[in-house]
């Protein structure tokens, strides 16, 4: 008699919070890719899922990471909120932990001094990017090169 | 008449069955951010056109998100059972580096595929019975030299479970 209270299957699942009316509870659309029959293409299907939120701290439009709960919360919760992967507004590039708006960064990069001297020979600028063997994690620069 | 769209071979059995990115079972969710536009979000561009679809095929189970134009650098995100989340950067590489990368980080090896393979081939391993679809042979009655089917000819009054039971009663009895 415990068909109605088997565990979960799907146990972690990212999707995009469509509504937070309810109390202490986030909706959540989740896509998954489904393979036409006949056309042979993948195509998005959605299901929404609702997952306990007990702080409160999702909006409409947020990525969220859920995970699923031990045993099922209430007839339609059986997930929880895990961490909310990309807030909607606020999003950060997780290459370089700076807040990102669309294609472009909030505030400009400074890692990089770009200075424009024309004069300063090869050798100075080689100085001023201070590239040494025993200078600490040596990281790609963000614009690399497409490697051929 | 030729297939409809700019590269049809994708959407061929084949080519999807020739997808040799086979992730690891631990690995529940993979998130594809890259950019529409841009020379460093190429290699990305074509591993969402060509591989997602191979890799989808071969892990029906994987939950695959695309994000397009969220942030400037394309990148993978793969978010393990235990919690556990791995970063790949997309950003100038070629798409067939990016799926060699995938494949040496989170794939399932040779050996592991075909020790799988070998598992599942009981419906050529003679030693399962079972129904026609699975397996070769339904009953043990149906191999020359053993005991016939008693739907076909009646066993002999001594195999019968009816003697049997009998015997063994006038045994008790005793």
């Amino acid at each position: 008699m415990s068909a109605k209270h088997v565990s979960v299957h799907a146990k972690w699942i990212i999707g995009r919070v469509i509504g937070t009316k309810m109390y202490k509870t986030a909706k959540v659309r989740v896509t998954r890719l489904v393979l036409d029959p006949y056309l042979l293409k993948y195509y998005n299907k959605r299901k929404t899922y609702f997952a306990h939120d007990a702080l409160r701290q999702c909006t409409v439009g947020d990525t969220v990471l859920l995970k699923a709960l031990p045993e099922p919360r209430s007839k339609h919760v059986k997930h929880e909120l895990s961490e909310i992967v990309y807030k909607v507004g606020r999003v950060v590039d997780p290459l370089t932990g700076k807040r990102v708006e669309g294609t472009e960064f909030v505030e400009p990069l400074t890692d990089l001094p770009l200075t424009l001297k024309e004069d300063s020979t090869l050798s100075e600028k080689l100085q001023e990017l201070n590239i040494s063997a025993t200078s600490s994690d040596v990281d790609s620069p963000p614009a690399q090169t497409p490697a051929s | 008449m030729p297939m409809k769209g700019r590269f049809p071979i994708r959407r061929t059995l084949e080519y999807l069955q020739k997808g040799d990115i086979v992730l690891k079972n631990r690995v529940k969710i993979m998130t594809v951010n890259y950019n529409t536009s841009g020379e460093l979000s190429d290699g990305a561009r074509k591993f969402v056109f060509f591989n997602i679809p191979q890799i989808q095929y071969k892990n029906q189970w994987l939950q695959i998100m695309m994000f397009k134009n969220m942030t400037p650098s394309p990148f993978l995100k793969f978010y393990l059972d235990d919690g556990e989340q791995v970063l790949v950067d997309m950003e100038g590489k070629d798409y067939k580096q990016i799926s060699q990368h995938v494949k040496k980080i989170l794939g399932k090896s040779e050996e592991v595929l075909q020790a799988e393979a070998q598992a599942k081939m009981q419906a050529s391993n003679p030693a399962n019975f079972g129904p026609r679809k699975y397996c070769l042979r339904e009953c043990i009655c149906e191999v020359e030299g053993q005991v016939p089917c008693p739907g076909a000819t009646p066993l002999p009054k001594e195999m019968t479970g009816k003697h049997r039971a009998r015997m063994a009663a006038a045994a008790a009895q005793e």
